[in-house]
């Protein structure tokens, strides 16, 4: 016997709360898919903490074999280690090198704590440096690189209305080396090595939405909070965990 | 874009170098230098036509005075700006020797459209060094190197490169002059003069 088949209900869900939810969900995915990884490897040497009324300055290395740290990561470092009540005095790096020229060029600087003693060998540049109250040198290599990119994005405009369609991304990789050098006691206090890698998306459905992965930013951060416990703590690192 | 193209090849850029240049921390060498600062050094102007890009024109003359002035003004005991050589015997009077710097050679490259580059710029003076009497001693050529973050503007990228690249020739010649193994001796010869001890710059 032949049963009709019931009348199909209408589904509760409509098409339009169907396309918002997947569109939900890709959003989310793209979200998920920018995003930046860090890693920050600090090498203590010394038990040396800046005293009230020593200053440190941050110097990009310039010797034109390697990559020229940027001058505005330079800044980003001078500015936030000099910022909030704990800041710590920072002397300006252009400044410093005007102050001390011409032995902190990128042909003349020194390149170890060897060269530095040489250096400071000379009574006139003794002089400068106590008189400019500087006590650690910041030294800072590496910059911000974009490693990989993909996709694309058209956009188009006509009579009826404008718009993108795609989906674009890319990679920044934030690498750097603070090296800290001690000019009271003509030695390395350590090093910090900072590499922050950031993936950026931008889909466009019409108009572009750009999800910016700032690995520069982060390594700012980084390294900062880093170098604040290096010139701080004479362990480098602030009180270990509680085994009590 | 033949409009834009058009447009593009019309343009020029212009660069005018201004700074101020610190002195070097160097001890003075106990000689009196005349200084020549010839018109071309001046009123020294570079032009180059790129293709695909434009006309750049890149103006240096009062850096070159700015840079080079102050820097010989404490290199040595006492310099004085004298006219061109021959020097008359009452321009001679009191000089152990006689500096002339000529900018010889001028480069640059300004990348185009990519992300992460750099403006460079090459620089090579001469520094002619003579007797008060126009003998030569030695020619020096001394080359500086610069480069700066291209960033939105190219022309403030040149600038900030010719500026580095004059501040190393700065540099080469406050710490390296005096080393120079003709200056040397000439040095030495105006130490046995005088009779008293020349305390030479040593070159890092």
């Amino acid at each position: 016997m032949q049963q009709d088949c019931p009348p199909k209900l209408k589904s509760p869900i409509s098409g339009a709360v169907t396309l918002k939810a997947a569109s939900l969900v890709a959003l989310s995915t793209l979200v998920s898919a920018c995003g930046v990884t860090s890693r920050l490897e600090p090498y203590k040497q010394t038990d040396a903490v800046i005293a009230a009324g020593e200053q440190v300055v941050v110097l990009a290395r310039k010797n034109h074999a390697n990559h020229e740290a940027e001058e505005d990561f330079v800044d980003c470092i001078s500015d936030a280690l000099a910022d909030g009540k704990n800041g710590i005095a920072v002397h300006s790096s252009t400044e410093f090198e005007d102050m001390m020229y011409p032995w902190f060029e990128p042909s003349t600087a020194p390149l170890s704590t060897d060269d530095l003693s040489t250096l400071l060998e000379k009574p006139e540049v003794m002089q400068r440096v106590r008189d400019s109250g500087v006590r650690f040198l910041v030294w800072l290599d590496g910059s911000t690189d974009r490693v990989a990119s993909g996709g694309g994005i058209t956009c188009a405009a006509g009579v009826g209305g404008a718009g993108c369609m795609g989906l674009a991304w890319w990679e920044d990789d934030a690498r750097y080396d603070a090296t800290v050098w001690d000019i009271k006691e003509l030695d390395s206090a350590g090093t910090i090595h900072a590499d922050v890698r950031g993936r950026s998306v931008m889909p466009a459905i019409i108009v572009p939405l750009p999800f910016i992965a700032r690995p520069q930013a982060h390594a700012c951060k980084g390294l900062t909070q880093q170098l604040e416990q290096f010139l701080t703590s004479p362990t480098g690192y602030g009180a270990g965990p509680d085994l009590g | 874009m033949l409009a834009a193209t058009a447009l593009l090849c019309g343009c020029s850029s212009s660069v005018v170098v201004e700074s101020s240049f610190p002195t070097p921390l160097v001890e003075p060498l106990p000689v009196r230098v005349g200084l020549i600062f010839s018109p071309e050094l001046h009123d020294y102007i570079y032009t180059e036509d790129i293709p695909e890009q434009s006309t750049w024109t890149i103006t240096l003359g009062d850096a070159n005075i700015a840079m080079l002035e102050p820097l010989f003004d404490t290199m040595f005991m006492e310099t004085r700006e004298v006219p061109e050589l021959p020097l008359n015997a009452a321009d001679q009077r009191g000089l152990d020797g006689v500096i002339r710097p000529m900018l010889e050679k001028f480069e640059f490259d300004v990348p185009i459209g990519q992300r992460d580059q750099f403006v460079e710029v090459w620089m090579q003076y001469k520094l002619s060094l003579y007797e008060p009497n126009g003998e030569v001693v030695t020619e020096w050529p001394v080359t500086g190197y610069g480069k700066a973050e291209l960033g939105h503007n190219r022309e403030d990228a040149v600038r900030k490169a010719a500026i580095v690249a004059m501040r190393e020739v700065g540099a080469t010649i406050s710490t390296q002059f005096a080393s120079q193994p003709q200056v040397t001796y000439w040095l030495e010869e105006r130490e046995n003069a005088a009779g008293l001890p020349t305390e030479t710059q040593v070159a890092n």
